[in-house]
């Protein structure tokens, strides 16, 4: 009788504790928001299509490893583990990952890539590798995000190449319509705990992937950040671009907490570059 | 209407204490910081010259910023200096290769910049060159063995109201303005932010360098709140546009095979 009771007690605490961990609520910022601050490592948000074509970067793509998460120091909780394996990666919608491309457009960017490796001109080098803004998919893996709130505002800051994104959440309209940026102009809202983001007025210079080289200005993005355990912040990535695309595609990642006391380091890309001037033999920056 | 007047007077000649070094009534952060956050700019021609300098073709005139008149170089150094401003059409790195300007540079460059506050980092975001400087603020110290960086490492603390940067760990090949005024690796820079009221922050910099100054000095500038409605920093990709300018019509050289 004593050992059915005290495994009936085992049994409805563990239910107890895995409801109480099922109704984990985000810690909130001064304004109530959840607070996502803090070093994160990104996954899983690149552009992989099923039936594309060959990278034509294969050989001279970065292979070091994405920047280490806490789940490789064993300090995520049990709700962190159990999230972090529902968590998809990459193309989710269309479910096969062949992406619906506009027959023309197909044709275009597979012409295009042909001339990507050796460059015909400036405008076939791979847009990151003049380390210019790494538009809306692309920021290196390899180095880690951070993460500023501040009532009215929501700020990634990327190492890779210091890219900042401030994203105000204070009701503003986006920019005019002649502006055109590399990061686009993002405005976000809080909808409950998702802090959703959405950006316009892209320019034409940056690519989606390695076989995606460009897209055009009519690229409309809508992003949604949600801290779904303490060590894991749930992303999704909705891209729209008429003009190469017969519908939005949708890309799920994450980003998992780094290392405690990461510190954001600097990424200077221009200043230390060689590509350009071995691709043209032409000096960058002159030296004496 | 006499009586009116006389209340009307009455409160315009109210005494208003003029000791205080720090107002009052600055705008606050949850807690209790003077508000720095939002975008500032300084309207100064330090960016060309930190000394008093004539106009120029593309140079407009300024008086300086360095406290007492002139940088006080070492007589082995004033040579170097004036290499720097022959040449500085062409090894002005900021100015002709969009590099990242550095610190202190970068606070008076004449583009706007963004201060982005939290209790335990700071983010300020350029718009020149894109570049960021991430201020630790949690009492952590410069970490030893760390590199040099273009924007340095700093380490900011409060004195009551008023921030304390410390930086270090500064490469040597950027300058302090358009003028070759320059510094080695062994620059140490003490910036002071006072939030005046709302709108103004007094800056303060103070630089020492043994290898190039005979002592330790200071700038010391206004920087301006922008105020226009729905204000953000936007892109300016210097690199993109030298790179067009540059390479755009070049064929590649290189056979990669």
């Amino acid at each position: 009788m004593k050992t059915i009771a005290i495994v009936t007690l085992a049994f409805v605490t563990a239910l107890l504790v895995d409801a109480q961990e099922q109704k984990w609520v985000a810690p909130r910022t001064s304004d109530d928001h959840p607070d996502m601050q803090g070093a994160w490592a990104r996954r899983g948000t690149r552009i992989q299509e099923a039936n594309g074509p060959v990278s034509p970067l294969g050989e001279f793509s970065n292979t070091g490893q994405p920047y280490p998460t806490i789940f490789n120091t064993g300090v995520a909780t049990a709700l962190d583990r159990a999230t972090l394996a529902a968590q998809k990666t990459g193309v989710v919608d269309p479910a096969d990952r062949v992406l619906p491309w506009r027959p023309d457009a197909d044709a275009a960017r597979r012409e295009f890539i042909r001339h990507m490796i050796p460059p015909a001109s400036l405008k076939y080098v791979e847009p990151t590798a003049r380390c210019v803004l790494p538009g809306p998919v692309d920021g290196d893996d390899r180095s880690p995000f951070f993460i500023v709130q501040r009532p009215g505002s929501f700020v990634l800051a990327y190492e890779y190449n210091h890219v900042t994104r401030v994203i105000y959440t204070d009701g503003r309209p986006h920019v005019g319509k002649k502006l055109r940026f590399f990061m686009g102009d993002s405005i976000g809202r809080w909808e409950g705990d998702t802090l959703v983001v959405d950006t316009t007025n892209f320019n034409d210079k940056t690519s989606l992937a390695q076989t995606i080289p460009y897209h055009s200005e009519e690229l409309h993005t809508a992003e949604r950040f949600t801290r779904v355990s303490p060590n894991l912040i749930e992303y999704q990535l909705t891209l729209e671009d008429p003009k190469l695309f017969t519908t939005p595609i949708k890309v799920a990642g994450y980003f998992a907490a780094a290392p405690k006391d990461t510190e954001p380091m600097e990424f200077a890309c221009v200043e230390g570059s060689q590509t350009l001037p071995n691709v043209f033999g032409i000096e960058f920056a002159p030296t004496r | 209407m006499k009586a009116f007047l006389a209340s009307w007077l009455m409160f315009v000649f109210v005494p208003i204490p003029l000791t205080a070094q720090v107002p009052a009534r600055l705008p606050r952060t949850a807690d209790g910081k003077p508000d720095l956050n939002g975008i500032w700019q300084s309207l100064n021609t330090a960016a060309w010259d930190l000394e008093d300098h004539s106009g120029a073709l593309h140079t407009p005139p300024g008086q300086g910023v360095a406290e007492g008149g002139e940088i006080p170089y070492r007589p082995e150094a004033i040579k170097k200096k004036a290499e720097n401003f022959a040449g500085r059409e062409k090894y002005d790195l900021a100015e002709t290769a969009c590099y990242m300007p550095g610190v202190p540079r970068a606070m008076y460059m004449p583009y706007p910049f963004e201060i982005i506050l939290t209790p335990k980092l700071i983010e300020m975001n350029f718009t020149f060159a894109h570049a960021r400087r991430n201020i630790i603020a949690d009492g952590t110290p410069h970490p030893d063995g760390f590199p040099d960086f273009w924007m340095g490492d700093s380490r900011g603390r409060w004195e009551g109201d008023i921030l304390v940067v410390d930086v270090k760990n500064l490469d040597e090949r950027t300058w302090l303005d358009h003028a070759g005024n320059y510094h080695s690796d062994a620059l140490h820079v003490v910036e002071r932010y006072t939030m005046i009221d709302p709108t103004h922050i007094q800056y303060e910099a103070t630089l020492e360098d043994p290898k190039v100054f005979t002592r330790p000095w200071k700038i010391n500038m206004t920087l301006y709140k922008i105020l226009d409605k729905n204000a953000k920093i936007l892109e300016y990709e210097c690199v993109y546009y030298l790179q067009d300018e540059k390479y755009g019509n070049a064929k590649p050289v290189v056979v990669s095979k």
